[in-house]
């Protein structure tokens, strides 16, 4: 769990350029300037690579918060 | 009828009382009736059309639902997504296409004439379609349940403020409110009448008076000077603007009076520092509608590539939007142009957030005005390929010529076209400025002091009667 927050955090930061990028589960995009639409993606590709995982479109467009993205992982990394 | 005809005026107050002197239950079932009058006294032919896609849309979402397998959901909507699409391509795309097979023929020798078919395109076809087809993705991505009550599923796709122009709504909105109860709210109705008196102010006063003035210098660019060209071009987009932003503050406002809540269509796009951030401001409901079934998918499928697979989506996002508007080739590049801006803009994002932060440039007062200009201008001068110049030759030459033949005499017809249109946007741009960046409601009309209040409406309703022009045509926006 902290490992996955740990490297999710890491990947926020990079994708979307800020270094005091502080993780929480109810952070959203409405948080994080650079976040949207478009950088959006970039972060899934960056997720799944880090995690050698895989999302569905139905899975991201469910997704509400960090902590439904954290969850999603943890789920996914398990199988 | 429209929302500037004179029946209007006499529907809207009707429609009004018999909705809230019904009893609660019945008031869907009322909208529906009405919905499909207004609709059916423009052209009671296209009315056939819109029941026909509310049944499309109708069934095939049941019958996804009731699919047993994966595979049979998916070609179902794809069916869906084809069935819905046939009678857009058909009023909209059919000449354009015939036209280029026909060219693309003839240019190999071989002689074969189709039909022109010269329909007048249903008004209001592409934002039902686009609102049919959402909602049925929507279904297969088990966002919504699909609707048993065909009579929910038809007020949606004919709901009449939305129905001629939009904004493009979404059945995860509207659904849950026309199956609650449908009350009156005093709060909501006064901001529906507010937003109403804005939007014919909008439409009336700005937008009808810049037209006139448009079209003289837009129909004969051979003989508009250089400057009266620049002029055209940096009014059209205000005109833009005021027309569709005016006509979906009306349908906003006339929903909110029978208590449903429309999502918003414009956020003062003029304050936009970046066209990133005047997309998110300008049509709302289009580029959202577009974000989520069109930009997504494609960017997701393509994520992989990196910063190759964005550029890629949303170069293919914005042809459509093009495409959306109009079959031409002026649409075609109108939609490549601001596919292309927002590329750049994405590809030198961070480069350009640490210039900015190092300089300590995103609060400074001037540079935010720049960037509003900078913005404006490169709007402006593509707003040319999207609607008032049919051709690109014609595009060109104007651009050619404003930076040819800038110092000459400025044609701006009658003294008071000119004098009337900027009165109307200096108001319109002061509100928008109060708006922007000191308080969210409507200035004047939202002021503590009950004077100030009355005389505000007072004063708008003059403006609108005495300087607006009531024979200015019809909405922009019903042409897509």
């Amino acid at each position: 769990m902290e490992a996955h927050i740990e490297k999710l955090t890491t990947i926020f930061r990079q994708v979307f350029d800020d270094e005091a990028i502080v993780l929480n589960d109810q952070l959203t995009a409405n948080d994080i300037g650079a976040w949207d639409s478009l950088s959006h993606m970039l972060m899934i590709a960056q997720v799944e690579d880090a995690f050698s995982i895989k999302f569905s479109l139905r899975e991201i467009n469910k997704l509400k918060n960090v902590g439904a993205l954290i969850k999603l992982i943890e789920s996914k990394s398990a199988n | 009828m429209t929302f500037t005809s004179f029946g209007f005026l006499i529907f809207f107050p009707v429609v009004i009382l018999v909705y809230y002197c019904l009893p609660g239950k019945y008031r869907g079932w009322f909208l529906l009736l009405a919905s499909y009058y207004f609709y059916i006294n423009l052209k009671p032919v296209y009315a056939v059309l819109l029941a026909g896609i509310t049944l499309v849309t109708y069934a095939f979402t049941l019958l996804m639902a009731r699919a047993k397998t994966e595979k049979s959901r998916k070609l179902l909507l794809v069916l869906d997504i084809v069935i819905t699409l046939l009678p857009l391509f058909f009023f909209k795309y059919y000449n354009f296409v015939n036209t280029g097979i026909y060219s693309l023929l003839n240019s190999a020798g071989i002689r074969w004439p189709l039909p022109e078919i010269s329909f007048i395109l249903p008004v209001g076809i592409s934002f039902y379609t686009f609102m049919a087809l959402g909602y049925a993705i929507d279904v297969y991505h088990e966002e919504i349940k699909p609707e048993k009550n065909l009579g929910i599923v038809a007020l949606f796709l004919s709901f009449f403020p939305i129905v001629l122009s939009g904004p493009i709504e979404r059945a995860t909105n509207m659904f849950p409110q026309f199956k609650g109860t449908l009350q009156f709210d005093y709060g909501k109705a006064v901001k529906g009448f507010q937003f109403m008196l804005w939007g014919y102010f909008m439409k009336l006063v700005v937008a009808n008076r810049i037209a006139i003035l448009v079209h003289v210098i837009f129909r004969d660019v051979d003989h508009s000077t250089g400057s009266s060209l620049f002029l055209g071009v940096l009014l059209y987009p205000i005109q833009v603007y005021a027309d569709l932003g005016g006509y979906s503050l009306i349908a906003i406002g006339s929903a909110a009076v029978m208590g449903i809540d429309v999502m918003q269509n414009f956020n003062r796009p003029f304050f936009a520092t970046s066209m990133s951030q005047f997309w998110r401001r300008w049509h709302i409901s289009l580029i959202s509608w577009l974000t989520d079934y069109v930009y997504t998918p494609l960017s997701f499928n393509l994520r992989k590539y990196g910063m190759l697979g964005t550029v890629i989506a949303l170069m293919l996002t914005f042809l459509i939007s093009g495409v959306w508007h109009g079959a031409a080739l002026t649409f075609i590049f109108w939609g490549l142009l601001q596919g292309s801006f927002l590329s750049i803009e994405a590809i030198t994002n961070k480069q350009r957030r640490s210039f900015f932060k190092k300089h300590d440039l995103v609060k400074k007062g001037w540079f935010i005005f720049i960037s509003c200009v900078f913005t404006y201008l490169l709007f402006a001068f593509s707003e040319l390929f999207c609607g008032p110049i049919d051709s690109m030759q014609k595009a060109f030459f104007i651009i050619k010529k404003i930076f040819s033949n800038f110092m000459s005499p400025l044609y701006f017809g009658n003294p008071s076209t000119i004098v009337f249109s900027l009165l109307g946007i200096l108001i319109l741009f002061s509100a928008e400025w109060q708006m922007e960046y000191h308080q969210a409601a409507l200035p004047f009309l939202n002021n503590k002091n009950w004077i100030v209040r009355k005389l505000s409406y007072a004063v708008l309703i003059i403006i609108i009667l005495l300087i607006g022009v009531f024979d200015g045509g019809q909405f922009i926006y019903f042409q897509f």
